[in-house]
């Protein structure tokens, strides 16, 4: 009885609260992001991939950051549509590693004296992967938590107009 | 809920300027005392050193029995409304309502329930999700006081709540607070400067006047025993009149007119034979028909009473007559007086018996 109390308590506060908690995952899954891509622009990688899709991975990030960022404040007002964006761009962090990352990391340095190094170290390639991997799993939980929220709160909204 | 007494409680700022001077105050549980008087006469000081937001220079101030005279503010378990709400506009009313309790670290459930509740009582359920910028004056004050309610403190403290309001407002909020301390039943210490406020909210009035205690009372004593000529003056729209009289015979003789005492009068002013002293005729005591001839100067019809303003000889006069009155300039009107106050000329004190 007591827990049902405590249960509806729980949604009706949706009424009245923020979506906190996705709103912080996602901005965090930005700082995550950051992380990635201060790394991923290093000179040698930078001067290898010195060509198009280079200006291509840096327009998308920006493109990521603000895509996020609008979702971050979408799940933070229940908006469901935002939660699913947040997944989307969650798949798209781990696609990600599959191109740069993977491909610098696989890649022969071509400079003189770098014969038998990659053009991006392990070490470096552990970290990005780490920073995407991390951004991925932030935005996939801020956007379940999103979806199981919103879906609550509608439901709860939906029962309190039937009963009016 | 709990009681407050205020002991020979003193303010001295630091340029040795005294803002209050031996304040005596005991509220008990449940109580609403108005605290009224001027600007500059004290009685913010004395709130404010009652929410701990001022040092008490000298005195004790005790709520339930402990001396919280040098506790901070956070400790004291007192809630203030302030005259401009001092709410955070970036917050939802929710939000406002709740971020006392949050800073606490009150269970979140617990904290929806009192807000929730505060709501209610306010009449504020549907404007929750909204910011302060979207509320009229009197729904963000409503926000205020809600903000106190949830709190459940031990003393409620009001500093002019209704300042900022519009008249109309003003009158609506005045009821919804008189109707809050009916439900709460909660200790409230309240600050104004309006007479009229504290008239229709308070259970007693302290009437201060250049940072001293001029009278304590209920509304009634105040407003028919007044202890001197500032609170004669003060309580009461339009102000009492005043007038200097010489007793004499039985007679209270001015230049203008003389008045034949009472017996009671003359019992009571029988130490004054031969003196002046100060005589009061509240506006509502002059009643039309009798041998003191007033010159009309202006009529002013308030509906359902009209206010004569005028002279009787050198002094002025106002008139409050309960009926539609078209007086026009120059016209004379015979009254008399049905209640009379007298104040010794010297030490401004009421005359009593």
């Amino acid at each position: 009885m007591a827990d049902n109390k405590e249960a509806l308590i729980k949604k009706d506060r949706l009424r009245f609260t923020k979506n906190k908690l996705s709103s912080t995952l996602i901005i965090l899954a930005i700082i995550a992001n950051a992380l990635y891509f201060v790394s991923i622009y290093r000179s040698d990688v930078g001067s290898y991939y010195y060509k198009i899709f280079i200006g291509a991975s840096v327009v998308y990030n920006l493109i990521f950051m603000l895509a996020a960022f609008l979702a971050s404040e979408g799940v933070k007002n229940y908006k469901l549509s935002y939660a699913y964006v947040s997944i989307v761009l969650g798949v798209l962090q781990i696609a990600r590693i599959f191109y740069l990352p993977t491909e610098a990391h696989n890649t022969q340095n071509p400079m003189v004296g770098f014969e038998n190094e990659t053009v991006m170290s392990g070490e470096q390639f552990t970290y990005v992967t780490v920073c995407l991997c991390v951004s991925a799993a932030l935005l996939v939980c801020a956007g379940i938590a999103g979806i199981m929220k919103t879906t609550t709160l509608n439901n709860y909204l939906a029962e309190l107009d039937k009963k009016q | 809920m709990s009681d407050l007494k205020l002991q020979h409680l003193e303010k001295i700022y630091d340029n040795n300027v005294q803002a209050v001077f031996d304040f005596n105050l005991d509220v008990h549980d449940g109580e609403l005392i108005v605290l009224v008087g001027p600007s500059g006469c004290g009685k913010s000081t004395t709130l404010r050193m009652v929410a701990g937001l001022e040092d008490i220079s000298n005195g004790r101030l005790i709520i339930d029995g402990r001396d919280v005279t040098q506790v901070p503010p956070k400790d004291r378990d007192i809630a203030m409304v302030f005259q401009n709400y001092a709410l955070y506009g970036h917050m939802t009313i929710y939000e406002n309502m709740a971020f006392s309790l949050m800073l606490r670290k009150e269970n979140k459930n617990e904290i929806h329930q009192k807000v929730m509740a505060a709501a209610e009582i306010l009449d504020l359920t549907s404007q929750l999700n909204k910011k302060p910028a979207q509320l009229s004056g009197g729904q963000r004050q409503r926000v205020a006081m809600g903000r106190a309610i949830v709190r459940t403190p031990k003393v409620f403290l009001f500093d002019e709540p209704l300042s900022n309001l519009d008249a109309k407002l003003r009158s609506s909020t005045r009821r919804e607070i008189l109707l809050l301390h009916k439900r709460l039943n909660a200790t409230m210490l309240y600050v104004t400067h309006d007479q009229t406020e504290a008239l229709t909210l308070a259970d007693r009035i302290v009437c201060m006047s250049m940072g001293h205690v001029q009278q304590i009372g209920t509304p009634l004593e105040l407003y028919d025993t007044p202890a001197n000529l500032f609170v004669a003056g003060f309580i009461g729209l339009p102000p009492m009149n005043l007038f200097d009289v010489e007793i004499r015979n039985g007679q209270a003789v001015c230049e203008d007119f003389t008045i034949q005492l009472t017996e009671k009068e003359r019992d009571l002013l029988a130490g004054y034979e031969g003196k002046i002293v100060t005589m009061g005729v509240r506006p509502e005591n002059a009643v039309p028909g009798g041998d003191i001839t007033v010159d009309v100067i202006s009529n002013e019809n308030l509906g359902q009473n009209t206010l004569v303003n005028g002279t009787v000889g050198k002094h002025k006069i106002t008139c409050k007559f309960r009926d539609w009155c078209s007086y026009k300039y120059g016209d004379k009107v015979s009254v008399s007086f049905n209640k009379k106050h007298f104040f010794d000329k010297e030490t401004t004190n009421a005359i009593r018996a």
